[in-house]
């Protein structure tokens, strides 16, 4: 019977991250992936900790680790493994060429294609913000037909905003001629910069709207693929700095992390296996032995010694909602929720407050192992990670893919 | 089971799928897998509304992999197109494509003037629309089913009902042929159907969806005979596989398609399972070559991972490296249409790059047209993991 060391389920980033940091220890990992997770709708940046109870900003992501809750992942985690998680994290990028900059000390407060500014912890260089503080007058750059970029409202909000106040704005255009066909999407302007002929033609049309020393607010467009060629071209072609916005989906930033990310496992010699439906588990006395994709055809058994169970929240399957109840519908784990199912929704949308409904989900030990209401672990050999967490509102406090990075690297480490 | 559920409200309008779609990376004219899908399938439930860009799509399946809602994108498409088509004329172009089955016996009394044929009416088959550059097949001299014929088996009690499909039948039989050697040497028997017809793979994709209902029809009650009786059945060919076990089932409503299907197995996959069973004949002889291997998008949508890369890792010398370059562009009979020549050919591009700059000269893959498809477009030769297989066994006697 083929037997690998770990099978991870989920493959999103807290999956694909358990997964690398397993086989830098040596394992032997197949990672079992139903779609292609959230990261290229997400953003592609790495939110630690940003806002606090009451949406009150932390100063620094350290300080926003600080006050977590007690049913918070990060407090299970800990600190010396959630400083490990991000040096991994950041020595994977740095290695396959796509590094990125942050760190737990300082937050970034970064641009959004709204003209407001969100707080984050690690990011492209595409996204460094270095220069566009320092600027007195900042550039900010459209391209014609391109939806959900507006440089004029990007502009008009940072008016707004008591450290951008006082810049000077200019909105410039560029025709990237894509007019034809369907919508234009920053993907689109993005795959046009991927090839030779597009980015000479980009930066013609730049060379005549942006002068040499230029600080540039442009959407996520730099390319699609996990590296900085195309920054670099425009910027030393132009003798400009170029800051990417975050932005709606689909997520280039997100696309090329997922990229760089699934290329540095294959070439590792993780086994992915797509379109893998995890609906059961085979338990024996507290163990888990083996897990049961179900297809249209017939169902696959996947045997491991451990097993990473990091297959996202309500939004991924990891979790399932039903009145009055929440299911984790592989190992049947329990989920401590509410019976009046009325009080897991905070009603108003964008108030301080985080949604109760979004707090919903596993509890585990300081392994990642999930434990019943009296804190006894239920199985010895599965380890969770990611969205399918208790105690945490990640669109609320800004902490997705910290969270991820940080639970998927302590449940590769626990095993 | 996993059962079958076309909703199109189940999109959430994320558009990882857009991301992922390699036809709309190649060409604006499509506009995207999440439009053309489930979004306006919404409007196509309440009114016969065509959306011009549907021709685009290649069936690929990339976007139904990528979306984390499970919703059929592409079968979502396929059903559109046949709905525009049901009551219209259809081009000569699109007959022939997609009736590969009766051009080959048409052809099959005389293979070499057809071949011959062909390639002197490359000039009237550019008239109607297929590119005169397209890779198109020639027929091979015998097919697989007379090759069978001749062919003596040793009987096993073991037995297995191989389905070959029209590429391996008509256009490719030594893949067949290499298959049975293979199931021989595990000391199975290989029983061949004459009544299997087109798994109808190419009329789906052209819009024929009666008529590949009607072969639908005809395979599943061949394919449930044989799995009531306790035969596996197995396929080479990775889009006849999917569309008997997966999309017959997405794309109409027959019974016994689930009943079969837990039995309707990939070669490699099979024979993996035999090796996890303790049964696989492991006598390997040393292959000292190095492939690039090239996953057919029709595999990888079937959720069993690359079984061909897993079985050849088994084989002493051998030395197979995934090309993980994405979608080869051919899509069955796609790429032989002259006004999607390009397209495809653009598709296929980062593969057809990534196989130059490895410098190995064969590419190995599953599916017949992707087979074609690199041969042409990266100058290679190329190979189904089957023939491997039986090479080495083969070696290991010598």
């Amino acid at each position: 019977m083929r037997e690998y060391d770990i099978v991870v389920i989920g493959g999103g980033l807290a999956g694909l991250m358990a997964a690398a940091a397993a086989t830098k220890r040596g394992k032997k990992v197949t990672v079992l992936s139903l779609g292609s997770g959230t990261l290229t709708i997400g953003g592609g940046i790495v939110d630690v900790m940003g806002y606090l109870e009451g949406g009150i900003p932390a100063a620094t992501p350290s300080a926003g680790l600080l006050q977590v809750g007690d049913k918070h992942p990060y407090k299970m985690i800990g600190r010396p493994a959630i400083e490990e998680s991000i040096r991994f994290f950041k020595e994977i990028c740095e290695q396959e060429g796509y590094s990125y900059i942050g760190n737990l000390d300082k937050m970034q407060w970064i641009p959004t294609a709204a003209g407001t500014l969100k707080p984050t912890c690690l990011v492209p260089k595409t996204m460094d913000t270095t220069e566009l503080k320092k600027a007195d007058k900042v550039i900010v750059l459209g391209f014609d037909a391109l939806k959900d970029f507006y440089p004029s409202l990007i502009a008009k909000n940072f008016k707004k905003i008591p450290a951008f106040a006082q810049k000077e704005y200019e909105v410039v255009m560029i025709d990237p001629k894509l007019s034809e066909g369907r919508d234009v999407t920053a993907l689109d302007v993005a795959r046009w910069l991927d090839t030779e002929d597009g980015l000479a033609s980009c930066i013609e049309k730049m060379r005549n709207v942006v002068p040499s020393g230029s600080v540039v607010i442009i959407p996520p467009v730099l390319g699609t693929r996990p590296n900085y060629l195309v920054k670099e071209k425009l910027e030393q072609a132009l003798g400009c700095t170029f800051v990417e916005t975050a932005s709606v989906p689909p997520s280039i930033t997100g696309l090329r992390l997922r990229t760089m990310l699934v290329r540095y496992l294959k070439k590792n010699g993780v086994r992915i296996v797509e379109q893998a439906i995890v609906a059961k588990s085979i338990v024996e006395e507290n163990n888990c032995m083996a897990v049961i994709t179900e297809g249209v055809d017939r169902e696959r058994t996947y045997y491991a010694k451990s097993f990473i169970l990091a297959n996202g929240g309500f939004y991924g399957g990891g979790l399932l909602a039903e009145p009055g109840k929440v299911i984790e519908p592989i190992f049947n784990l329990p989920v401590e929720a509410p019976t009046d199912h009325e009080l897991w929704a905070n009603y108003s949308l964008f108030s301080s407050e985080a949604q109760p409904f979004a707090k919903l989900g596993l509890d585990v030990d300081e392994k990642m192992r999930p434990v019943d209401a009296d804190g006894k672990v239920i199985l010895n050999n599965v380890f969770v990670a990611g969205r399918n967490l208790r105690g945490y509102d990640f669109s609320f406090e800004k902490s997705g893919n910290g969270v991820a990075i940080a639970s998927g690297y302590q449940a590769a480490m626990s095993v | 089971m996993k059962k079958h559920h076309n909703n199109p409200d189940s999109c959430t309008a994320c558009t990882v799928c857009v991301a992922n779609c390699p036809v709309t990376a190649a060409t604006r004219k499509f506009r995207g897998p999440k439009m053309v899908g489930p979004t306006l399938e919404r409007m196509r439930l309440s009114q016969d509304d065509i959306e011009p860009s549907l021709e685009y799509c290649t069936n690929c399946k990339n976007c139904d992999m990528s979306c984390p809602s499970g919703v059929p994108i592409s079968t979502l498409n396929m059903l559109a197109r046949a709905k525009h088509f049901k009551n219209r004329k259809r081009s000569l172009r699109d007959w022939i494509l997609s009736h590969g089955e009766k051009m080959a016996k048409l052809s099959a009394a005389t293979p070499g003037m057809a071949n011959l044929g062909m390639k002197m009416s490359r000039g009237i088959l550019k008239k109607i629309g297929i590119s005169n550059k397209a890779p198109l097949p020639p027929y091979a001299s015998k097919s697989f089913s007379k090759l069978f014929k001749n062919l003596k088996q040793t009987s096993y009690p073991d037995k297995v009902v191989f389905y070959p499909g029209c590429f391996i039948n008509y256009n490719d039989p030594q893949v067949g042929m290499d298959f049975v050697a293979v199931m021989q040497a595990n000391k199975f028997e290989v029983i061949i159907e004459e009544d299997f017809v087109c798994c109808g793979s190419p009329l789906v994709v052209n819009g024929f969806l009666d008529e590949a209902e009607e072969n639908a029809k005809k395979n599943i009650a061949v394919l449930k005979k044989w799995t009531d009786k306790g035969y596996p059945i197995i396929t080479c060919c990775t889009s006849c596989g999917l569309m008997l076990k997966q999309e017959y089932q997405e794309l109409f409503h027959i019974e016994g398609v689930e009943e079969y299907a837990k039995h309707l197995y990939d070669a490699g996959e099979f024979l993996l399972d035999l090796h996890d069973q303790g049964r696989l004949n492991t006598n390997f002889g040393t292959l000292n070559e190095k492939y690039m291997y090239h996953a057919p998008c029709h595999l990888r949508a079937q959720g069993m991972g690359l079984p061909g890369v897993e079985l050849l890792a088994l084989i002493p010398g051998l030395d197979v490296q995934d090309a993980d370059a994405g979608c080869c562009g051919i899509s069955g009979n796609y790429g032989f249409k002259e006004d999607k020549y390009d397209i495809s050919m653009e598709i296929g591009s980062g593969l057809f790059k990534t196989i130059k700059e490895s410098g190995r000269d064969t590419v190995v893959s599953e599916c017949g047209t992707c087979r074609l498809q690199i041969g042409h477009g990266a100058n290679v030769k190329t190979l189904h993991p089957m023939t491997l297989v039986r090479k080495s066994y083969e070696a290991f006697h010598k």
